[in-house]
């Protein structure tokens, strides 16, 4: 029998930042349309609050 | 012309060819159409000054104009220099893949393509109204209300069913390994930031379309015309 590919608790994991991040930017975007209009900003933001952020705090602790 | 299909395509593309492509070259064809163009049919102001295309949509699309960089010649030359002049054949193929799947999208719209240029006939399907000569407000709203959102939004799910492809054992084993820009990148900028970025443009093409849908239809509440050609309250332009 077929089964969907689903995937699992640590790919939600993973997947879990993006999310948060989506809903924030899109929040920002819809408040202050330019937000959405650039590519570059969108890998900026990204990679600020997905990656630096995270291992900026990681490395506080 | 299409807002969020040309972020995603190349998810779709890598899905299925694997090792066979490069991812970056892949998402420049896919944007390149478009790359040098999309300002000057919205047009910007430079303090006083207004620059815009007195005609967009023949400055976009046809000839005279800009057209040709939607034309499967335009894609098959860049691609060329980059294979035989760079001495990169992933890169041109992949360029190439990228560029036709923008130049065949483009199709969707009232104004189309010239895809077969130097002959000047618009290909066009006419499913969705070409509204750019309207400004960026007034076309983001009529694409969001139309068959052109919903193209998009068949990308967005078939990302999503593609959701391997984003995962890091795929960036680690496929993307990584296809292409030594990567590694070359990985010299100065450390791997996490790398995976980000390769995922930036699938955030980018999903997070854009769930704002601008928003936007258009919950904050402005401009109403739905999923009509082929719509949407009609929007003056589309045709070549």
């Amino acid at each position: 029998m077929l089964r969907p590919d689903l995937p699992e608790r640590r790919d939600l994991v993973a997947f879990a930042p993006y999310v948060a991040a989506a809903a924030v930017y899109i929040a920002i975007g819809i408040t202050w349309i330019d937000f959405l209009l650039s590519f570059w900003v969108a890998l900026g933001y990204l990679l600020v609050t997905v990656w630096l952020l995270p291992l900026a705090l990681r490395r506080l602790r | 012309m299409s807002w969020a299909a040309h972020d995603l395509e190349p998810y779709a593309f890598q899905r299925h060819l694997n090792l066979k492509v490069a991812f970056v070259p892949l998402l420049i064809g896919s944007y390149a159409p478009d790359m040098m163009s999309k300002w000057f049919v919205y047009g910007i102001h430079l303090g006083p000054w207004e620059l815009k295309a007195d005609n967009p949509a023949q400055f976009h699309r046809g000839w005279p104009g800009v057209g040709f960089t939607h034309s499967f010649i335009f894609g098959a030359v860049i691609a060329l220099i980059l294979w035989k002049g760079f001495g990169s054949k992933l890169w041109g193929i992949s360029f190439l893949i990228g560029h036709w799947a923008h130049a065949l999208t483009d199709t969707g719209d009232t104004v189309g393509t010239m895809l077969l240029f130097p002959w000047t006939q618009h290909f066009h399907v006419d499913a969705w109204a070409y509204a750019g000569q309207t400004g960026r407000l007034t076309d983001a709203a009529a694409y969001f209300s139309g068959l052109g959102g919903m193209w998009d939004l068949v990308w967005i799910v078939y990302g999503f069913f593609s959701w391997r492809v984003l995962t890091t054992a795929y960036f680690d084993n496929v993307i990584y390994r296809a292409d030594a820009f990567w590694p070359w990148l990985n010299r100065w900028v450390p791997r996490g930031a790398l995976l980000t970025a390769y995922r930036v443009a699938f955030f980018y093409g999903t997070s854009r379309w769930i704002a601008w849908t928003l936007w258009a239809h919950v904050i402005h509440h401009y109403p739905y015309d999923l009509t082929w050609g719509g949407p009609h309250w929007v003056p589309a332009a045709h070549p």
